[in-house]
């Protein structure tokens, strides 16, 4: 399918010679001076020709001397390629053949044999001895004088010659004027590389150029698609509106020269005698002529195919164009990987960035201190499992020392739900005048945020604690959130107070029950979110209230302090979980009636 | 091939003009048969020989064995210089007495 092997960037000029001769020394003899002859008319000098004389008789006269019975039957074959640099022969015998010594050395001289192969080696540059079953090859090379003084080769054995190295610097020169065009091209490529970011475009005149340099006709780049299941089109050149060409999947019945190409990782060449398939897409756009497709991987990965057509189809395409196709089109390959690699770093980052923004956006929302309310001591923490969780905590101060506690879990992550975190943060910051009817102020904000929050299918679960210094109790309301948790010193027990009302967002004219409960000396009480409850352990169970509580009434009982209280009860958390990440945000507010 | 005798203990073998495999046991065999008992100097002329073989080699020193055990030399007369290149190569012109000229 391929003859268009690279041409050897000097083609050597040889000529070969085959003889072959019966299985006796007197024949093999005189097959030797057949071969002298030969070379003599190829102009060896003397010394040279004695050489080979001498070691082409002795290979020849072992082939003989140990042939068996069978093997004296069949001829011995000498074959001699002779070159410019040097004479290759090759003697083929039948015999049993022998184990090559790694050091032929001299045997004692009064020995009557045993001087044959010492010649040959002394005789020839080269020795390489191929020993297989019934046949065995002696390879022998040897150079040729550099500078022939004594050689007067004929005319026409020298216009021969000339013609061989005329072609030989044609071909060397068309080759290195298209590595010199090709290289300039892909320099100002690499330097354009900066400034245009789109593939599509500079794939484009990348192709164009390579069209021109190896004069094609037309041009097809596909790429495959990011599932990896087909290849998809990227260009078609010319670019005329009516050459548009589907997709063709890798896997499926259609014969195509570019998923063959893919397939077997070889170029495939199309023209008259190997027309492309009736079938195949590329007759849309390369309906006569002939072609080369080639596909082009990175790290091993397809990324596409190229295909360059023309429309003559006498004239396919030259070894040289073949490897500028090559060369253009595995650059832009790297530039393709470069520039999805890119594309998913850009994407990364700019996801990095909304996280950042987000996380600053919540962090801002956090009270910067505890205010207090005497009796009452308060302690909060908001631990996000992510970068960003949905947890959100405020402490607001009013007149009169009152103070209202909201704890807050945005269904939703990033941007969207710290944004809000901070309406709903600033939604009930607006209304001092509902702090102390918490039922109320939850259904304000939830008319006030529901058309928002509908409309991106978010929720928001809220608590909402009023504290009043002088009245010793706490009143509660609650949108679809954990309940609120209290632990007194008469009780062994904490427990669960609170009725609920739909989460912020679910229904407009949502009511929400008040709850109070007293909060008597020593008492602690709990707003916490469901990160806390919901902790798992390494055998993964879940906490749950009753655990939630558990931990509380000890924590409580530990200390009066809140902030130390938090700790216990953080730390008892961490314990439940081991070595498991945090799953879901932790937020929570201790409120203690110190004594 | 050709062998004289020129007195009781020299004989002179001329008109050699290839020593190789297909011949060298005959050329031993024929130079052993003609030698006279008494005969102690041996001289192969070389000046006809063309080509020379490591079988050759082999008829050399079995020449040269033959001599020594009947205490005489073997002489090679004026070889042509592929042939003592040959000689040289395999280190027998130390064995052999080789008269040019």
């Amino acid at each position: 399918m391929n003859d268009h092997a690279p041409s050897a960037v000097r083609r050597e000029f040889r000529t070969l010679l085959r003889l072959e001769a019966v299985c006796e020394f007197s024949a093999v003899r005189a097959a030797t001076l057949a071969v002298r002859d030969w070379l003599a008319g190829k102009g060896l000098p003397e010394a040279d020709l004695g050489a080979w004389e001498l070691a082409l008789v002795e290979a020849a006269n072992n082939a003989v001397k140990y042939a068996g019975a069978e093997a004296r039957q069949r001829p011995v074959t000498i074959e001699i390629s002779c070159g410019e640099r040097d004479v290759e022969a090759r003697i083929i015998d039948h015999t049993a053949g022998f184990d090559w010594p790694t050091e032929v050395d001299l045997p004692d001289v009064d020995s009557e044999s045993g001087r044959g192969l010492f010649l040959i080696k002394s005789l020839v540059d080269q020795v390489t001895y191929l020993r297989h079953a019934g046949e065995n090859v002696l390879v022998l090379r040897r150079a040729r004088p550099v500078s022939g003084g004594e050689i007067l080769p004929d005319v026409c054995q020298l216009q021969n010659h000339l013609a061989e190295v005329e072609t030989a610097l044609t071909d060397m020169t068309a080759e290195l004027a298209s590595s010199y065009e090709s290289l300039v091209a892909l320099f100002r490529y690499s330097s354009e590389l900066g400034a245009h970011t789109d593939l599509k475009d500079f794939s484009h005149r990348l192709l164009k150029d390579l069209m021109q340099i190896a004069e094609a006709d037309c041009a097809v780049l596909r790429l495959i698609s990011h599932d990896g299941k087909k290849l998809e089109t990227l260009l078609v050149l010319p670019g005329e509106a009516n050459k548009s060409l589907p997709s063709v999947a890798l896997v499926g019945a259609v014969a195509s020269v570019e998923i063959g190409a893919a397939r077997d990782r070889e170029d495939i060449w199309f023209g008259p005698e190997e027309p492309l398939g009736p079938d195949d897409p590329l007759c849309a756009v390369m309906p006569v002529g002939n072609g080369i497709c080639h596909a082009f991987y990175v790290a091993n990965q397809l990324v596409g195919t190229a295909t360059l057509g023309r429309l003559m189809a006498d004239k396919s395409f030259t070894a040289a164009q073949v490897n500028l196709l090559h060369t253009f089109i595995d650059f832009l390959a790297i530039q393709i990987v470069n520039a999805r690699l890119l594309d998913e770093r850009t994407v990364a980052r700019v996801t990095q960035r909304e996280l950042q923004i987000a996380a600053d956006i919540q962090r801002s929302l956090l009270p910067s201190k505890i205010p207090s309310c005497m009796p009452f001591e308060l302690a909060a923490a908001c631990q996000s499992a992510l970068q960003v969780g949905g947890d959100f905590f405020d402490i607001i101060p009013a007149s009169d020392g009152v103070l209202l506690l909201v704890i807050a879990d945005v269904m939703g992550k990033g941007v969207p739900a710290a944004l809000f975190a901070a309406v709903l943060r600033s939604t009930i910051r607006s209304m001092p005048q509902l702090f102390d009817q918490p039922g109320e102020l939850l259904a304000t904000a939830n008319r006030t945020l529901f058309p928002d929050l509908s409309r991106v299918d978010m929720f928001v679960t809220a608590q909402i604690a009023f504290l009043n210094p002088h009245q010793q109790k706490i009143i509660t309301a609650s949108a679809g959130h954990c309940p609120l948790l209290v632990w007194r010193r008469d009780a062994p027990a904490a427990v669960a107070l609170g009725q609920s009302g739909f989460p912020l967002g679910i229904e407009p004219l949502t009511r929400y029950a008040q709850t109070e409960t007293p909060l008597p000396p020593g008492a602690a009480a709990l707003l916490y979110t469901d990160g806390l409850s919901e902790s798992r352990n390494a055998a993964g169970e879940m906490l749950g209230e009753k655990g939630l509580l558990r931990i509380l009434a000890w924590a409580a009982a530990q200390t009066s302090d809140p902030q130390t209280g938090k700790h216990y009860l953080l730390a008892r958390l961490a314990d439940y979980c081991g070595h498991e990440p945090l799953t879901d945000d932790q937020t929570l507010i201790l409120i203690r009636h110190v004594v | 091939m050709n062998i004289q005798n020129k007195d009781s203990q020299t004989s002179v073998v001329t008109d050699l003009l290839e020593l190789v495999a297909a011949n060298a046991a005959q050329v031993r065999d024929e130079i052993r048969a003609a030698l006279p008992a008494t005969c102690v100097c041996l001289d192969l002329d070389l000046s006809e020989l063309t080509f020379l073989d490591s079988s050759g080699l082999g008829t050399l020193i079995s020449l040269h064995k033959t001599m020594r055990s009947r205490n005489g030399t073997v002489r090679l007369l004026k070889p042509a210089p592929n042939v003592q290149q040959i000689l040289e190569l395999t280190r027998l012109h130390r064995v052999f007495e080789i008269v040019n000229g």
